[in-house]
């Protein structure tokens, strides 16, 4: 009689929309996949909380992506488990009195993964192609600057001739790439990320972007194959989803953890926790009264903090270990330098310097006496009958630098300074920093084993143009003093006199108070110990075990089932787990009601057609 | 905008009869032109945000004055910002998205392996809440002040109101790190690559919290919608006629009030489709999903020019898309539109 469609409309839309949502699934579910060989349940699984660039180490430049790196490549020389410089490619090395000729020994036993001999030849490719092609230079371009040739006078032997005398040693840093295999490939197009040949202990077998990445235990490792089949990289874009991975054993190593989170795994069964010395420092910095590299000035400080004494009375009004103890929860060690305790060689002070200790009442004392009047709201005047008010910066990415400055605040209330904190992206701070458009702000830099990069940027070389082109400086700081002794350990090959002249110039940075670390944070990780063993920490007894200058952390990992003689406790057989049967079945019993329900009632539904 | 006011503004936009070769001209039109203001939009706006690309990427490293500099040329960012728009429109015509500065490949490459994964996500959270919300929404309009309809519609806006991070947060926390139900991340189990029936429920497995908690939040708009556009239908008249015809209250209802009232409804499951897509992004952050969303984050922490505004096309066309296919559909549904 009326309109009584067999099929409604609407269902034959639902059905249509299945059909489409069923081939994006398929299509999706059918994207290729890296064919890996798998050494199912026994690698290592590390959770990555970071992204990945490239694994092309001639363009990665990403942390995440470098740290995997230095599992697969060999550079000639390694840092060693108290970051200090160790045989890598190149057994031994030495370099001629003027710091000018490095030479390098490289002992026949040194094989790629693939079983190819590792030959001066490939050192000296590597190199030339940094050197040569300007697409190559994105990662490594700076290490290769001061180097004028690069030689190979035999097999086992290599020759670096630099521009300028250089104490950090050339060969370190660089990772040497199989000439046999890059040869064939463009170097600049070349994603590297599947069965690929390696130096180092691991080789990345596969990567799938944004899930995972697989290494495979290099065999011919020269100081011997590691004791786990491999290490798989897992992704997690947010640390609180991996902490429940490392309970569930879906991971075994996880770093990055916030204090909060590294307590709540404190006492776990199976999980061991470890706080790391760091390689960081983090650091309020004052605007000195920035100026571009031809002298003038830059950005808009305010011109009252150009006095030392100004300078030197904030920091004197901070008390770091109070923020340590209560925004870092105490994982931290308090800051000196910017050298970190990583660095025993170059932490601490030189001799006679004079450390700025929390003191309230000394710092009011150095204002009264240099002539900083208290307004009537209590407000410093500076010599132009202006307050003293401040804009202090920091990233709003960070919760601890808006923690700090709550602190931070009222201490510079009771000296009489008037602070106005804001939080901004990243890319302000490095843009307004790098132009000197700031007061204060909290700066922090990650550390190397060698001090040179780090003095470099404090040169007066290192200023940019008016426009913030050019070179980029730490704090926009100028010292001929600083840079003398910059020059000196440039060229210093004795290892303890430059050690000196390290401390020496860090410790007159520190002294001008322009930069006042204020904590090296630790690196908070945690792992399964129930399942893997044997992690060797950089440095040794305080150190970190993943994110390290160098392989030794995962390199010495070995399972711990073999002792108990049975399966580790948490291991997953192949296959899915107990809970995803229990899981799908559950979607089975829902979707098959669903489906009966309404076949029912369809049938109900045609017997009563009009 | 609210559930309310998007089904009152759909209502205004209902369109007028007319000739299909006109309409489609007309629907096509309006939405290359909303797509020719995405692809302006996306070029200037992101050059606004504050970074240097080539500084921050050179930062930390030892590289000197003229490295930058020549990155920065490299990256076409010397050029004078008109002659930059240029190039982009001359690539953009071409399909060419550029090259990211960060992942040193293809942006349409970097796009093409994650929208797979967003779209399984997104569509079938889409098709589970539109088939639930849709559902739910009829029944409590027809029972409207039951018990029942005060329970869902009650239950839906608690879920509509939870935010999504927390919500998948509490799921992961009870059903992946407590119960080890389900796994805490990913798509599919790392270290393991299963083929055939074994891939699709490894993938399935790893797709039920993020489907639940996405689902959990959006469909009550279903709901809410569905049951407005019922009750409105409920007093008309071709439903008395319906029951006098002796019909079951249950057919009057699927037969004949329940067409009527899906014409408002399904211009709004199209509309809303294309926004789940971009609000997939924080479902994606908190089950580690391997989808679009996190691209867009990273490609803000350079900032990742050619990155961003790939991701910026490729997310407002699919809104665009949804748009023009929610009219197409319209006319499909509601016959009186065929009528010139």
């Amino acid at each position: 009689m009326s309109r009584t469609p067999s099929t409604p409309r609407w269902r034959r839309a639902a059905a249509v929309c299945v059909a489409a949502l069923l081939s994006v699934g398929t299509l999706s579910l059918g994207t290729a996949r890296p064919s890996a060989a798998e050494v199912a349940g026994e690698n290592v699984k590390v959770a990555l909380t970071s992204d990945i660039d490239t694994f092309n180490p001639f363009l990665a430049i990403l942390a995440t992506s470098t740290g995997i790196l230095r599992f697969q490549y060999e550079p000639l020389v390694a840092w060693g488990t108290d970051n200090e410089p160790v045989p890598g490619l190149a057994s031994e090395w030495s370099a001629t009195p003027d710091a000018t000729t490095w030479t390098f020994t490289i002992p026949e036993d040194r094989l790629w993964s693939d079983g190819q001999p590792i030959t001066a030849e490939d050192v000296v490719w590597t190199f030339e192609q940094i050197q040569q092609n300007e697409a190559l230079q994105a990662a490594n371009g700076g290490l290769v600057e001061n180097v004028e040739a690069i030689t190979a006078p035999d097999p086992q032997t290599v020759e670096i001739q630099l521009a300028s005398p250089q104490a950090s040693n050339p060969g370190a840093e660089v990772p040497v790439v199989p000439k046999h295999v890059w040869q064939d490939v463009d170097p600049a197009e070349y994603a590297n990320d599947t069965d690929t040949v390696g130096s180092g202990p691991f080789t990345i077998a596969s990567y799938t972007s944004g899930q995972s990445v697989e290494l495979k235990a290099n065999p011919h490792f020269w100081r011997g194959a590691p004791k786990v089949p491999g290490l798989t990289y897992v992704v997690y874009r947010n640390t609180d989803a991996a902490v429940q991975g490392l309970r569930t054993g879906e991971i075994d190593v996880l770093s990055g953890l916030t204090p909060a989170q590294f307590q709540s795994l404190e006492g776990q069964p199976g999980i061991t926790t470890s706080s790391g010395a760091g390689r960081r420092y983090t650091a309020m910095a004052i605007n000195p009264g920035a100026l571009d590299k031809d002298g003038n000035p830059l950005g808009d400080g305010h011109p009252a903090l150009q006095d030392p004494v100004l300078r030197t009375a904030i920091f004197t009004a901070i008390d770091k270990n109070q923020l340590l103890e209560t925004v870092l929860q105490g994982l931290g060690e308090p800051g000196k330098t910017e050298m970190p305790t990583v660095y025993p060689m170059y932490h601490g002070f030189a001799p006679g310097t004079e450390e700025v200790t929390f003191d309230p009442a000394a710092a009011n004392a150095m204002l009264d006496e240099a002539g900083y009047e208290r307004g009537p709201d209590g407000i410093r005047l500076d010599e132009d009958g202006e307050p003293l008010r401040f804009r202090l910066m920091g990233r709003n990415s960070d919760p601890t630098h808006q923690q700090m400055a709550d602190f931070i605040q009222p201490w510079l209330a009771d000296i009489g300074i008037d602070v106005e904190v804001s939080m901004v992206t990243p890319n302000q701070v490095n843009d307004d920093s790098t132009l000197g458009r700031y007061d204060l702000y909290f700066t922090g830099w990650g550390i190397g084993p060698d001090p040179d990069f780090q003095l470099s940027i404090n040169t007066c070389a290192s200023r940019p143009a008016a426009d913030g082109s050019g070179a980029t400086s730490e704090n926009n700081w100028c010292s001929p003093e600083f840079d003398e002794l910059y020059a000196a350990q440039h060229a210093e090959l004795d290892p303890q006199r430059r050690a000196e002249l390290v401390k020496e110039a860090f410790s007159v940075l520190y002294e001008a108070s322009v930069n006042n670390p204020i904590w090296y944070a630790d690196t908070l990780e945690a792992y399964r110990s129930d399942r893997f063993t044997g992690f060797t920490k950089q440095p040794e007894e305080t150190g970190v075990i993943t994110g390290q200058n160098g392989y030794w952390g995962l390199y010495t990992a070995e399972p711990v089932a073999t002792a108990e003689g049975g399966a580790a406790a948490g291991g997953e057989p192949g296959g899915l787990p107990a809970g995803a049967w229990v899981g799908i079945a559950a979607a089975v019993v829902v979707v098959g009601a669903l489906a009966v329900y309404l076949v029912s009632r369809r049938r109900g539904a045609a017997d009563e057609r009009e | 905008m609210s559930v309310t006011e998007t089904a009152a503004a759909l209502e205004e936009e209902r369109p007028r009869g007319s000739t299909l070769p006109r309409y489609l001209a007309l629907k096509g039109g309006g939405a290359l032109v909303s797509l020719a203001m995405v692809v302006v939009l996306g070029f200037f706006s992101f050059r606004v945000l504050p970074g240097d690309p080539a500084i921050n990427m050179t930062r930390g490293r030892r590289v000197s004055a003229e490295e930058v500099e020549r990155l920065r040329a490299e990256m076409g960012l010397d050029d004078p910002l008109p002659l930059q728009f240029l190039s982009y429109l001359g690539d953009l015509f071409r399909g060419d998205l550029g090259v990211s500065y960060v992942y040193r490949r293809e942006v349409t490459e970097l796009i093409a392996e994650r929208l797979a994964p967003t779209l399984l996500l997104t569509g079938t959270a889409a098709l589970i809440s539109v088939v639930l919300g849709l559902w739910l929404g009829q029944k409590s309009a027809w029972r409207r002040g039951s018990l029942f309809d005060k329970t869902q519609t009650g239950l839906a806006l608690v879920f509509w109101s939870v935010p999504t991070f927390w919500l998948g947060l509490i799921l992961l926390l009870v059903f992946a790190g407590g119960l080890g139900w389900f796994p805490t991340g990913g798509m599919v189990t790392p270290g393991t690559d299963p083929t055939g029936l074994a891939r699709v429920l490894d993938v399935a497995h790893h797709l039920v919290l993020p489907v639940l908690t996405m689902v959990a939040v959006v469909y009550a708009q279903y709901l809410m919608v569905m049951r407005a556009s019922v009750l409105e239908e409920m007093t008309s008249d071709y439903l008395t006629t319906a029951r006098a015809k002796g019909l079951r209250e249950d057919l009057v209802r699927t037969r004949h009030a329940v067409p009527n009232a899906l014409l408002p409804t399904v211009t709004l499951i199209f509309l809303t489709i294309g926004g789940l897509v971009g609000g997939a992004v924080t479902v994606e952050t908190v089950f580690s999903w391997p989808g679009l969303g996190y691209l867009t984050f990273q490609g803000l922490s350079a900032p990742d020019l050619p990155l961003l505004q790939g991701t910026f096309v490729v997310f407002s066309s699919i809104v665009i898309v949804m748009n023009f296919v929610a009219e197409l559909v319209y006319r499909v549904l509601d016959p009186r539109l065929k009528a010139s």
